[in-house]
């Protein structure tokens, strides 16, 4: 099941994120029983699998919202492994939630804001010490999250509760605050559920610019299989808290385990695809 | 008729409207849980964390900072922030395990502690005199914790209030009355600028969702340290300010219904606005102080249970009615959500 580990490796370099043999349990319940894979720095891999497989338990476990029970994970060539979030989200590795976490009761700007790394008046000593650098700071920032804002069509609504806004409109808002973060890497739990179609292009659109141009690098869990295959370098699927394989769009696309994880059953996959090669049997 | 008339006139009589006293003795406890308030306005209203041991904050301010000048022999230059120190030391000290709990149990582990400082208090007899407050070891070392704060305070009263012409007990409050609202102008002021910040943002932040912030980096645990550390340092002041207008102190002053009552404040002016804790305090201890005043033919002890009557009906009126306070911000209460 752990084969093709290394396969993040595109373009010969090295792995922003490796994962091995990642366990999580809740009690009598062991929703991720080996996670293993890697994803390439400056690349977009999707996350895939059917419901309940243990992939936003994954990812809870990867950005420290979940202490692992045994396994690595290293980021950008050092451990992360039971790391705290705040220290995970620290090194540039930012995520979303599926549930969207906008800060309800508080502006869209400040929304934004709260996100731009390097403020020293976020700090009660560097605030009243250094008043002036805060200021300066607060000012970068704000010119930021009005460019970013405006970019996802949110800028006419600055001043307003993000609690205000439409389900798809705070989707979009939490992802300009994730990139307000400057993150190296982006977990992005379900981007395109519950916004329409054309913000949708416009949020794909942005995650390639972000990638080509400087080079961040994108996991997200997502169902739309349109854009699983057609915006990813890599996809890895999961299923009942394994990782099952991790290749190429086409590749994923064509191998009849996956589609077997997805439909249930041994016997689907023979019948659906042609040439099973060596069938898995640890899932079934 | 004009019976009825005669008996409701007696009833509401406004007299006490026009006197110096009782506009003192309610600006004095107004602004005592004013400042008591201010820490919860923080806490609460800012960060999200329901703590529920101010009392026991405020006992620890009173009683460590009696200990350092009578016992200790400090001056108040020395022992006053050096209590507010060891204060916010103990708000540190229940915050490392309390914090970590959700809020509903961290209010209940803040109110166990403030009332283990009280018990505490009330049988460490050769520390704080038990029942009978300090009194008792003042007389030994012959050394009175208010003293300085006495020949301040008739310092005030001989050279800035001379016009006004007060006497009596009028004469030693009004001086204190300046002091404890210059001291809570100041601090509504410092904390407005505070949360204003990008420290502030993060609180609210926290408020809002705290995974949130934390999967933005934010230390949600760190800041809501420091909230309630700041929380329990001014705590530490309305301590010191309650035993200068006792000339005492005594743990029956840190029963838990004192905590409850700055809670009374704290949503009559609304949650989120430090403004709202100056107006929210004025209009409760006017109402308490005010019911004390209208002579229904009761005896004290009716008096004083009607007085919280009114108080929790105003209370309830206000939830039904204006359920943000009077300077809360109905947006933040309904979004928040």
């Amino acid at each position: 099941m752990n084969e093709r580990a290394d396969s993040g490796n595109v373009n010969g370099k090295e792995p922003i994120l490796a994962v091995a043999g990642v366990h999580k349990r809740f009690g009598g319940i062991h929703a991720v029983r080996g996670a293993h894979f890697s994803v390439a720095e400056g690349s977009i891999t999707a996350l895939i699998g059917p419901n309940g497989a243990g992939k936003t338990t994954l990812f809870n476990v990867i950005t420290g919202f979940y202490p692992p029970d045994a396994g690595m994970i290293s980021y950008q060539g050092r451990s992360i492994y039971g790391k705290a979030p705040h220290r995970i989200a620290q090194r540039g590795m930012i995520r979303t939630f599926q549930i969207t976490k906008a800060l309800r009761a508080m502006p869209v700007i400040d929304n934004m804001l709260l996100a731009g790394s390097r403020q020293p008046g976020e700090h009660l000593h560097s605030l009243l010490t250094q008043p002036r650098a805060s200021r300066r700071r607060e000012a970068e920032v704000r010119e930021r999250a009005l460019e970013l804002l405006a970019s996802f069509d949110l800028d006419k609504k600055l001043d307003d509760y993000a609690g205000t806004l439409s389900g798809g409109q705070r989707k979009l808002l939490e992802l300009a605050r994730a990139l307000m973060a400057e993150p190296r890497m982006v977990l992005l739990d379900e981007p395109m559920a519950g916004i329409n179609p054309t913000l949708g292009r416009r949020l794909l659109e942005h995650m390639q610019k972000l990638r080509e141009e400087d080079g961040v690098t994108f996991l997200f869990v997502e169902h739309d299989m349109d854009v699983v295959m057609n915006q990813s370098d890599e996809v890895i699927v999961m299923a009942n808290g394994e990782t099952l394989i991790q290749d190429k769009p086409e590749v994923v696309r064509a191998d009849p385990r996956v589609i077997d994880a997805y439909l249930g059953g041994g016997g689907v996959a023979e019948k659906a695809e042609a040439s099973p090669p060596a069938e898995s049997e640890e899932h079934a | 008729m004009s019976a009825v008339a005669d008996t409701l006139l007696v009833a509401i009589s406004t007299d006490f409207l026009t006197q110096w006293s009782f506009w003192i003795v309610v600006g004095i406890f107004a602004g005592i849980y004013g400042v008591l308030a201010l820490g919860l306005q923080l806490n609460v209203g800012y960060t999200g964390v329901l703590n529920f041991g101010q009392a026991g904050f405020m006992a620890i301010g009173a009683y460590s900072a009696v200990i350092l000048v009578v016992d200790v022999g400090l001056s108040y230059a020395a022992a006053l922030p050096l209590s507010m120190l060891i204060t916010v030391g103990a708000g540190l000290l229940v915050g490392l395990p309390a914090l970590r709990l959700r809020s509903d149990y961290l209010a209940i582990a803040t109110i166990a502690f403030s009332e283990v400082v009280r018990i505490t208090a009330k049988n460490a007899r050769e520390l704080t005199g038990g029942n009978q407050g300090t009194l008792d070891i003042e007389l030994e070392n012959n050394r009175f914790f208010v003293d300085p704060w006495t020949d301040a305070s008739t310092w005030i009263g001989d050279n800035l209030l001379d016009p006004i012409g007060l006497s009596g007990q009028d004469f030693i409050n009004m001086p204190l009355l300046l002091v404890i609202w210059l001291t809570l102008g100041a601090l509504a002021i410092g904390l407005t600028l505070l949360v204003r910040s990008p420290w502030g943002r993060v609180l609210r932040a926290i408020r809002e969702d705290e995974d949130a912030a934390r999967a933005l980096g934010k230390n949600a645990f760190s800041y809501k340290m420091q909230s309630l550390g700041i929380s329990a340092g001014i705590a530490a002041i309305a301590g010191w300010f309650l035993v200068f207008q006792a000339e005492s102190v005594n743990q029956q002053s840190f029963e838990p219904l004192v905590t409850f009552l700055a809670y009374a404040v704290l949503v009559l002016g609304g949650l989120a606005s430090f403004g709202g804790v100056l107006a929210g305090t004025i209009i409760f201890w006017f109402l308490l102080e005010g019911l004390r005043e209208i002579d229904l033919g009761l005896d004290g002890n009716q008096i004083a249970s009607l007085r919280f009557i009114v108080a929790g009906l105003v209370l309830i009126l206000l939830m039904a009615f204006r359920p943000q306070g009077v300077f809360g911000k109905k947006e933040e209460m309904v979004l928040g959500e």
